[in-house]
């Protein structure tokens, strides 16, 4: 389903200037749609595959009806997200709109947020795709500068983004995570367009609301540091060129092939710049937060209620991810050893390899991050898949050799269907159990491992594909 | 599980082929065989999952009690003549009672239980129409809607009594239902009424009670079902407002609806009907919505306790008509024939069944499979079932007329011991029924099918799917790199984008008709189902020549240029077909293992029809004349007029789609999943082998 808008934007290659804005509008006419017409008794809010203890709205309500009594928000367990969202979207959860009985207001921000994290996709995916034809027809691969083999990958990426049943369900049901995205992609946006304020205010905002996207801090410093995505190739061709690479104004001596990856220009003043303001954000946040629960027990609070709650898999309730049935399971005894291990386990086995085989190209790192993060998080959703299905899209040219792609698609649909019918088989009809369920998030979680390994496969061998084209460019 | 894995080394297969540079492992060998041989082997498959459907009735198991805890017929029954001759005054009073008065016999029957000792309260219900919710599937069982401005005019009224148990906690309950019909119940019915008043006078007194007892007189005035679902309805999501109901009529309904813990397990008690036979007849009734069957544990007690102690004569549901079929005669016989010869070679053998028997259980299977297919609950107990209550409706035809006292006591007597014994087994129980089968298939009252057994049928039929599924899409995508039309060169992995969006165009179209029916409802004035299914064609073909005008290369009539490769579409179509199957395999068994043997053949034979007319080849035309036949019949129409002359209702006319509507309506009315995959899996794969039909290639 995922790839659908995708089609649909490959479709509008002739005529991109309208064909996007159609699409984009259609979107939200469906999604405003959706959000009044949408029969209530489906229960959207409450499915496991699309809010989280962390990104549920009812829960975000429930935290704020508790503070507006003079009560902790976190007390209760109920509540587990950030304080500060709680202010921002708490008073809209209680206004209602004349006639509706519901969060319209909160469903409102959330349709903003999916247009915003689009355009700004779009704006990413423009600049991804300039680079991309450029850093071609420096390598000498692409001949004419009119080439049609170019796909507006940023129109895609957007149009993925805004037609994704998963993001559409997680916008309508009532999750927080269009919010969440939405601080990922500013973060990246604020990185690519090299605007080091606002890279580090997303990456302080995604960080706060949903810890995970801490490990993004890698790509932004390498995105700031190296620049965008290119080739490996790209800067011994650059100085032979005499090209001007997008932002980086290098003066690197010519250096012999075999050496070159290694003397990568890094801007390091641009990075401290960077480091410079995520301490002053982050120290921003903390203040206002600990401001916010002053009464409450302050940001000791906060950080055992979020933080510790996201680490220690304290909510067993079942969701798409695969920890919640392990720790069920798991001896009392056991539980902090195992712990640690998962923790570290994604820590040390999928960041550090990434990042050194892909370091010049950050914004392909930074997709596999967040594939990585939304296998092994502790309360996945719908959404996390949502955000980096449209990050992939933005990669269309360069993995467009993709093996077994129609698939992992095939796989990715029978999952996300077969998940209601065994939930419902195991809550309502008794005729199923846990296992039922268990065995499909495992199987979602193995066809996000093919998705994100074949990925990388497939930008392994591009980048293999062209540096043998270039060697035949040199050779004659 | 299986197939989804050999699925998927075949697509490993699949993107390999040609360039393997190192020996692959043993297992993606094998999947590369199976793919490189896939005609061969999807037809030994198919054929394997026919024979294995046939080959069920041989391997039915005989039941067995598998909770321990149970313990059937273990104790003496204590009823007396005393309880009998209460149960007798009852149903002479109602007798006497609907003689002489108009109205409320429920108070009767009220007073009845009240003087048993038990908590009597009325529930007034208001019987709701059909309405349109075929995803209420998904979403559990409703809350109770309170409906604001009902009217006076149409209200049943149920009673309940509930005797709370001497050695419970109150937290548990076992539920009796029967229904019964205040204003026209027949003297057959009151019988019904004698035998649980015979039962409840016992249990009034008895001291080794540990769950409470509700005996539930449902007004069937509207239907057996409905009074039951709206009573628990209300026992399990109480509404805090008062309904305008209880206004009506001159009964006060206004005290407390009372509740008696969680429900073990429910009994629907009916007579009707004299019995053909020398016996009296009892026929188990078990199938819920959506093919979903109480637990296999309750079957065998009541079987066990009628069969062995109360000597009735125990049947199910069995589909008349096959027992006089030639063909199955003759399948049966030659089952028997090979049985035979294998108890000759090895004595060990012992699988071959006679031929009656073989008769016999196929017609109680097809019955089976049928009416768990359909999705439609088969009595009272359906309504338990939505909230995880094990519950069966028992059928009792006495061999007497109904006014013989001397053989009313007896038919009495029996009838409530085999109850009492039922309730003494469950109330032994110390948790839920959880030990025997969920999932199975009877083939007759002592034996069954379980879930492993009967799955391996669909496994064969549908595991010829991926493996022909990767070996067009192997040749579709050479064929696609010789054609120089290829529009995008270099996308080696998108080959399949417009073969996949037209299945999902035509998979839109089949969610959009689905979910026509409701708008069509909402069309104000009255219609006839005729009238309503001339609107639902017109509508649907209208927006089927829309998909096809609108979206280039999804009509099969589009030139050529637009046009995917029909092997990569035929590939993508038994994709979303295997997909189908397999969800719906685990939603509803019957309704997919159906749905395969119409799906499967259509779908692994359908080829563009132009090639094999103009090659005149004897092989190829009867491979279009095949592909035709099966489209022909595929057609769910057509499928419904088919299955209506077997079943031999009578011959088909100009009314068909009018039934084929009140057909499907009272499929959705019922929240049967079938609708649904008649809907979306059925009729888009039968659009797009259509397509791939007249695919001008």
């Amino acid at each position: 389903m995922a790839d659908v808008g995708g089609d649909m934007a490959e479709k509008e290659l002739e005529k991109p200037t309208y064909g996007f804005w159609i699409w984009a509008m259609a979107s939200v006419i469906l999604r405003l749609f959706f959000i009044f017409y949408f029969p209530e008794n489906f229960k959207l809010s409450s499915r496991p595959e699309v809010s989280t203890p962390l990104t549920s709205v009812r829960r975000l309500a429930e935290g704020y009806w508790l503070k507006q009594s003079s009560m902790s928000p976190y007390a209760g367990s109920m509540y587990h997200g950030s304080p500060l969202l709680l202010s921002v979207l708490g008073p809209l959860t209680s206004q209602w709109i004349e006639g509706q009985s519901s969060h319209h207001l909160c469903s409102l921000v959330f349709v903003f947020a999916d247009i915003l994290s689009a355009l700004l996709l779009r704006a990413i995916g423009q600049k991804l795709q300039k680079t991309y034809s450029m850093n071609l027809k420096r390598l000498g691969v692409l001949r004419s500068s009119g080439d049609r083999g170019i796909l507006p990958c940023g129109d895609i990426a957007a149009l993925v983004y805004l037609w994704n049943p998963y993001t559409i369900l997680s916008c309508v049901g009532l999750s927080t995570s269009p919010i969440e995205n939405l601080a990922v992609i500013v973060s990246l946006y604020g990185a690519v367009t090299r605007r080091v304020p606002l890279a580090a205010f997303g990456l302080i905002t995604a960080t706060h609301l949903s810890l995970y996207p801490a490990s993004l801090a890698i790509p932004l410093i390498l995105l700031l540091g190296y620049g965008l995505d290119a080739h490996p190739l790209k800067n011994f061709l650059h100085t032979r060129d005499r090209g001007v690479e997008t932002g980086s104004t290098s003066d690197v001596s010519k250096q012999d092939k075999l050496t070159r990856t290694t003397q990568l220009p890094f801007l390091w003043r641009t990075v401290l710049h960077f480091v410079f303001w995520v301490l002053v954000l982050s120290i921003c946040v903390l203040v206002l937060c600990s401001l916010s629960l002053k009464q409450y027990g302050g940001l000791e609070e906060m950080f055992k209620r979020t933080y510790s709650f996201i680490l220690n898999i304290e909510d067993l309730s079942p969701n798409i991810g695969v920890f919640w049935y392990f720790f069920a399971e798991a001896f009392e005894s056991s539980r902090n050893y195992l712990l640690i291990v998962f923790n570290l386990y994604i820590l040390l086995t999928s960041l550090p390899p990434l990042a050194f085989r892909f370091k010049h190209r950050p914004c392909f790192l930074a997709f596999a991050y967040l594939v990585m993060s939304s296998i092994i998080k502790s309360y996945p959703s719908g959404g996390d898949a949502a955000l980096y299905l449209s990050l992939w899209a933005l990669f269309v040219n360069e993995l467009s050799d993709m093996n077994n792609l129609f698939f992992i698609l095939c796989g990715h649909i029978g999952v996300s269907l077969l998940s209601p019918v065994v939930h419902n088989i195991w809550i309502w009809r008794g005729t199923g159990n846990a296992n039922f369920y268990y065995g499909n998030a495992m199987g979602y979680v193995c066809f996000q491992f093919m998705f994100v390994e074949e990925s990388v496969n497939a930008m392994l061998d591009h980048d293999k594909a062209l540096e043998k084209a270039t060697g035949k460019m040199t050779k004659n | 599980m299986a197939t989804e894995k050999r699925d998927k080394e075949e697509e490993e297969v699949k993107t390999d082929d040609g360039s393997l540079k190192i020996k692959p492992r043993p297992i993606v060998q094998l999947g590369i065989f199976l793919v490189a041989h896939s005609p061969v082997f999807s037809v030994v498959f198919s054929a394997a999952g026919v024979l294995a459907l046939l080959i069920l009735p041989l391997l039915a198991k005989n039941t067995y009690i598998s909770e321990n805890a149970l313990m059937p017929g273990s104790a003496r029954s204590m009823l007396s003549n005393r309880d009998v001759s209460d149960g007798s005054k009852l149903v002479k009073d109602i007798k006497n009672y609907r003689l002489n008065h108009e109205g409320q016999v429920q108070k009767l029957i009220g007073k009845y239980m009240s003087e048993m000792g038990a908590e009597v309260y009325y529930q007034k219900f208001h019987p709701e129409g059909n309405q349109f919710h075929p995803l209420h599937f998904f979403s559990g069982p409703d809350s109770y809607t309170l409906l604001d401005n009902v009217s006076c005019a149409s209200y049943g009224v149920n009673v309940a009594g509930i005797i709370r148990a001497p050695r419970g906690d109150g937290k548990e309950s076992i539920v009796l239902v029967t229904p019964y019909d205040f204003i026209n119940g027949g003297d057959y019915e009151a019988l019904s009424l004698g035998i649980t008043g015979t039962l409840f006078s016992l249990l009034a007194r008895v001291t080794w009670l540990s769950k409470d007892i509700i005996w539930l007189v449902a007004d069937s005035r509207y239907g057996d079902y409905r009074p039951v679902a709206a009573w628990l309805t209300e026992y399990h999501s109480p509404s805090f407002k008062d309904s305008d109901l209880l206004k009506c009529g001159e009964l006060n309904t206004a005290d407390k609806f009372r509740r008696a813990g969680t429900m073990a397990a429910a009994l629907v008690l009916k007579v009707d009907g004299r019995s053909e036979r020398f016996e009296d007849t009892l026929s188990i009734y078990a199938e819920a919505s959506n093919g979903q069957m109480p637990n296999l544990d309750l079957i065998n007690v009541v079987n066990y306790l009628a069969v062995h102690r109360q000597g009735f004569y125990v049947k199910v549901e069995k589909v008349v008509s096959l027992l006089s079929s030639s063909w199955l005669k003759i399948i049966g016989e030659i089952f028997e024939a090979v049985g035979k010869l294998a108890h000759t070679l090895n004595p060990d053998w012992n699988f071959g069944i006679p031929t009656a028997d073989y008769l016999e259980g196929s017609a109680t299977l097809a019955s089976s499979l049928y009416s768990q297919a359909l999705g439609i609950p088969t009595g009272p107990h359906g309504a338990f079932r939505d909230y995880q209550v094990d519950a069966i409706t028992l059928k009792v035809s006495p061999r007497f007329p109904p006014d013989s006292k001397t053989r009313q006591h007896d038919f009495f007597l029996r009838g409530a011991k085999l109850l009492e014994g039922t309730i003494r087994s469950v109330n032994n129980l110390l948790e839920k029924f959880h030990q025997s089968f969920f999932l199975y298939l009877l083939t007759s009252p002592s034996k069954f099918i379980s879930v492993g057994v009967y799955m391996i049928a669909f496994a064969l039929l549908v595991a010829s799917l991926p493996m022909v599924a990767a070996s067009l899409y192997i040749d579709g995508c050479k064929a696609l790199n010789n054609s120089t039309l290829n529009p995008a060169g270099n996308f080696k992995s998108w080959k399949w984008l417009d073969a996949a969006k037209q299945v999902f165009a035509l998979h839109l179209f089949g969610l959009i008709v689905t979910l026509l029916p409701y708008f069509i409802c909402q069309v104000p004035g009255q219609h006839s189902p005729s009238n309503r299914s001339i609107m639902w064609g017109t509508t649907s073909s209208s927006l089927l020549l829309i998909t096809f005008a609108t979206i280039p290369g999804c009509s099969p009539f589009s030139s050529r240029r637009h046009g995917t490769n029909w092997a990569v579409l035929k590939s993508v179509t038994i994709s979303a077909a295997f997909i189908g199957l397999c969800l719906m395999s685990i939603i509803n068994f019957a309704t997919a293992e159906i749905g395969a043997l119409l799906l499967v053949p259509t779908c692994l034979i359908v080829q563009p029809i132009k090639p094999a007319l103009r090659s005149r080849r004897i092989k190829s035309l009867l491979g279009a004349f095949c592909s035709m036949v099966l489209l022909t019949i595929g057609f769910p129409v057509m499928l419904f007029a088919i299955s209506k002359g077997l079943f031999g209702e009578g011959l088909v006319g100009l009314s068909l789609g009018g039934e084929f509507w009140t057909w499907l309506e009272s499929l959705w009315a019922w929240k049967s999943a079938t609708y649904l995959y008649i809907g979306m899996v059925h009729l888009p794969c039968w659009l797009l082998c259509l397509c791939i039909l007249f695919h001008p290639s």
